[in-house]
């Protein structure tokens, strides 16, 4: 087990930058997450890191050992690929074995930990199939398997479950997080998949054209998004523009709907900056009572009412152009219909404020 | 810099050379034998000059032979599409038990060269060969009918019945790469019968269409032995063939092998322009209708008699020779007079056709060899790296697919005259390259379609559990790969054997002649030449239907991509 630093690593393919100045510092035993939208350098990241890929710029560190020029085959990391590579022509029992035959381990002691790792991942009775006559989930645990038999450094995870049906997918997961819970192993997962990074993650770093955007812990990134990016990225977020007029413990935004209150979501904010108020669909509701002094009510009309099952999901104009989602968890009956004025209040503490950069969204 | 260069095409030493070297092999066999035939045609007395091809154009016997050419290859390409676009409908359109046997069955004319076909037709069809015979015992006809008209006839039927699978294979892929959904749409705005045909399918598959109509209207206009045995000399083919002896004093013959050269080009770069903006992206999406429908018996029924009658008839020549080799004496009479075994163990006595198999085996195989390291080579590097020039690298590894064969093997004749590879002392060195640079094309197809087959991701697996690139390479791409290897070597070593233009050219001194070649010089004596021959046709038929049956067992249904451009 290891702790992987990234040092300032630059990747370029041609004249494309594939993935820029990025410098991360996984912990040993953490379950990293390298989340992001597709190119964003997540892949070429890991492929870094497993030394498929030698960086133009930075320094790739195991531990206090440099690795930048060590071949993948000197690394000792366990991949799991997107598409299993399994190896075709060898059997199941073959192919967890192959990474322990080059490592010359004794034959008994080699079949030993076959078996251990093929019991971990429930595959036992399958060892002597083909691959190919395996279901996309039994071929994704061995391919799991055969990466942790040879009692990697780090695991490297490559969207392991963007080939696998939904609810096979939920039950991987639960698997590959209790594996980690006892192997206690630094492993290292690319996803663009928010909410597989916020269900596994101890922490994720957020990737957008090569760069990494924003990392922390999934409670971080959901609550205090550092910017625009990350907000949307992650989770669905109400974004209501204005300019800063108040610099206190809390900050002073006016807008449109009125003044609202929020926290900083980034440093050197100023009076008159232009920015964004973000709040979580789920921070706001329907509200009927009179507001107390801390409270932030507003008024709107009901445009639109999606009925989701676990929830309701309600579109309300607010004044001055706005337009907001908020939700309703379990949605027993309907709150409101479109064309009703409706009061909603925001849930304290719940508005971050960002910095309206002007781009769009991911 | 240069590693900067490196790292921008994954080079390393050994590629570099490797590179090297290829060129330089490339530049020797393939680029300069070419220049000088262009360069001898040219260059009169010092200067630039056309005098040749004025001389090509105002007399009326070079006239004559250019036109019966572009007549052999028009008639043959246009006998074959008719007779394959409706058998690739049948069979790709409709579903039917045994359609794989069918599908294999369109293979079978391929395995013997026409020429040899050509000796066993001959004796059937001639003035007073069996079926005149029988008609006029028969008293249906009281004069005996020419056949071959002329030997023209002769040469388009022979050609067709050979050449019409391979039209076959480029149409029928062609047909179902076609979107089904299009043909869909076009039948939703009204149209059907003919007219979708007219409108949608057949500008879709033109593409494929123009592909194989090329080879086979190249191979038509550049077939050597078919002509010569029919005796009909007045084609472009033979009378190259002729100068080889007086190659040095009749210039006459460059020119006709520049005309060929750029007859080629002018075709290749045609289809590119007419075709270049019409590549469809056919990619289905979604949902698609399968374009198959099941036949009914009736239909089934049909399609059997159909490919089975065509087959039949495409079995003639084979028969025939067939005939011809087990036969004590057939002469005027309609059936062989007498059957004997004798003339197949004459194969391996006979002066001239026991050595030929020696020496066909050994450049065959030298040949494969040849192809299977540089085949295997190549295709790892089109596949697997960014080496600079990959396309001019891909481009020069296929252009021996649409080169005349005939046209090379002179300007190896010509332009390695005098040097120590001269094919006049000893044509072995020459004639393994000519085979091996002809069929590199076939092993580049198959290693390559294994490689791509096999996901990158493989090989990295294996790295990433410890392994060498060098072991990764040998414990798992190259097992997944071995079985296109194996068809790759089967296909480049079969066709070796049976090549023709190449042997006919190069090979001048009876101890040196390959099996097609001792076949073409049985043919020209009397006595038991002509059944030895035949003996010696149907042995290579067999080593031919073998070959394939292997290859196509190894490849399965990827086959069929070999035999296109």
């Amino acid at each position: 087990m290891v702790r992987v630093r990234l040092k300032d690593v630059t990747k370029r393919f041609g004249s494309v930058v594939a993935v820029e100045s990025v410098d991360l510092e996984i912990e040993n035993g953490e379950f990293f997450f390298l989340l992001g939208p597709s190119g964003c350098g997540k892949t070429t990241l890991l492929r870094t890191v497993a030394g498929f890929y030698r960086p133009e710029r930075g320094r790739v560190f195991f531990d206090d050992r440099d690795v930048t020029e060590v071949p993948p085959e000197k690394r000792n990391t366990g991949m799991v690929f997107q598409n299993y590579a399994l190896w075709p022509h060898m059997t199941v029992w073959q192919n967890v074995e192959y990474g322990l035959s080059m490592r010359d381990i004794a034959h008994g002691n080699r079949t030993d930990r076959v078996r251990r790792a093929l019991q971990m991942v429930r595959m036992e009775a399958y060892r002597d199939r083909s691959p190919n006559q395996l279901s996309g989930g039994q071929q994704q645990r061995v391919a799991l398997a055969r990466a942790l038999v040879i009692e990697p450094d780090v695991v490297l995870l490559d969207e392991p479950l963007s080939n696998l049906d939904a609810r096979l997918r939920l039950e991987m997961r639960e698997q590959i997080q209790a594996l980690h819970r006892s192997l206690g192993i630094t492993m290292v997962y690319v996803t663009h998949d928010q909410k597989e990074a916020l269900a596994m993650a101890s922490r994720i770093a957020v990737m957008r054209a090569g760069r990494v955007v924003q990392s922390g812990s999934p409670r971080t990134l959901y609550s205090q998004p550092a910017n625009r990016f990350v907000a949307d990225f992650i989770g669905e977020i109400n974004l209501i523009s204005g300019k800063v007029i108040l610099l206190e413990k809390r900050i002073g935004v006016e807008t449109p709907v009125g003044v609202l209150y929020g926290r900083p979501g980034y440093d050197g904010i100023r009076k008159n900056d232009r920015v964004l108020c973000a709040i979580r669909p789920e921070a706001m509701e329907f509200f009927a009572g009179t507001p107390g002094e801390a409270d932030h009510v507003v008024t709107g009309t009901v445009r639109n009412a999606i009925y989701l099952g676990e929830m309701e999901q309600y579109v309300v104009d607010l004044p001055g152009g706005t337009q907001v989602k908020l939700v309703d968890s379990h949605p027993l009956i309907q709150k409101a219909i479109p064309g009703d004025r409706v009061r909603i209040r925001f849930a304290r503490d719940a508005i971050s404020i960002l910095r309206d950069d002007g781009e769009d969204t991911a | 810099m240069v590693k900067t260069l490196l790292d921008r095409y994954d080079l390393t030493w050994s590629r570099i050379l490797f590179l090297a070297g290829l060129s330089a092999f490339f530049v020797f066999f393939l680029f300069y034998p070419l220049w000088y035939a262009v360069v001898r045609a040219l260059w009169v007395n010092g200067e630039i000059s056309l005098v040749f091809f004025e001389l090509m154009a105002g007399n009326p016997v070079y006239k004559e032979m250019i036109l019966n050419s572009f007549r052999l290859g028009m008639f043959t390409t246009i006998a074959t599409t008719l007779l394959s676009l409706p058998i690739a409908f049948l069979l790709v359109r409709y579903d039917f038990k045994g359609k794989n046997i069918l599908n294999g069955l369109i293979l079978v004319p391929m395995v013997l060269p026409p020429f040899v076909g050509a000796i066993g037709m001959k004796q059937m069809f001639a003035r007073f060969g069996s079926i005149n015979l029988l008609l006029l015992e028969l008293g249906i006809v009281d004069q005996p009918i020419d056949w071959f008209g002329g030997g023209f006839t002769g040469v388009v039927i022979l050609q067709v019945l050979h050449l019409y699978p391979i039209m076959f294979l480029n149409v029928a892929a062609a047909l179902s790469n076609i979107d089904p959904s299009l043909e869909e749409a076009a039948r939703n705005m009204g149209a059907r019968g003919f007219r979708l045909f007219r409108s949608v399918t057949f500008p879709l598959m033109l593409p494929g269409y123009f592909a194989g109509a090329i080879i086979v209207f190249i191979w038509a206009f550049t077939d050597l032995g078919t002509p010569l045995i029919f005796n009909y000399r007045q084609v472009v083919m033979v009378e190259i063939f002729n100068a080889i002896s007086d190659i040095n004093e009749n210039p006459m013959a460059y020119a006709l092998v520049v005309f060929l050269l750029l007859l080629t080009v002018l075709f290749f770069y045609l289809s590119k322009l007419m075709l270049g903006k019409r590549q469809y992206e056919t990619v289905a999406r979604g949902h698609v209708g399968s374009a198959t429908r099941r036949a009914s018996p009736g239909m089934t029924a049909f399609i059997y008699s159909v490919m089975i009658s065509l087959t039949a008839i495409a079995l003639i020549p084979h028969l025939s020779v067939f005939l011809t080799s087990i036969s004590e004496r057939w002469f005027m009479a309609i059936w062989p007079q007498e059957i004997t075994g004798k003339y197949y163990p004459l194969v391996y006595r006979h002066p001239i056709a026991g050595p030929s198999i020696t020496m066909s085996l050994m450049l065959s195989s030298l040949s494969t060899v040849c192809d299977v390291v540089l085949g295997i080579s190549i295709a790892y590097l089109l596949a697997r790296t960014r080496v600079p020039f990959r396309g001019a690298l891909d481009a020069v590894a296929m252009l021996p697919l649409a080169l005349p064969g005939p046209v090379l093997a002179f300007g190896y004749l010509a332009g390695y005259s005098g040097t120590f590879l001269d094919a006049r002392h000893n044509p072995v060195p020459l004639l393994v390259i000519a085979y091996a640079v002809r069929r590199l094309p076939y092993m580049v197809r198959s290693a390559y379609a294994g490689f791509q087959q096999t996901s990158v991701s493989l090989e990295e697996a294996a790295r990433n559990m410890g392994a060498s690139p060098l072991r990764a390479t040998l414990q798992i791409t190259f097992p997944l790969i071995l079985a296109n290897l194996v068809a790759g070597a089967i296909l480049c070593f079969s066709f070796a054997m049976l090549e023709v233009s190449d042997s006919l050219i190069l090979a001048l001194k009876a101890q040196y002649y390959p099996i097609t070649k001792a076949i073409y010089a049985l043919m020209g004596r009397i006595a038991d030449g002509p059944y030895i021959a035949s003996a010696m046709g149907i042995l290579g038929m067999l080593l031919l239907m073998l070959s394939l049956f292997l290859a196509g067992r190894f490849l399965g249904r990827r086959m069929g991509e070999l035999f296109r451009t």
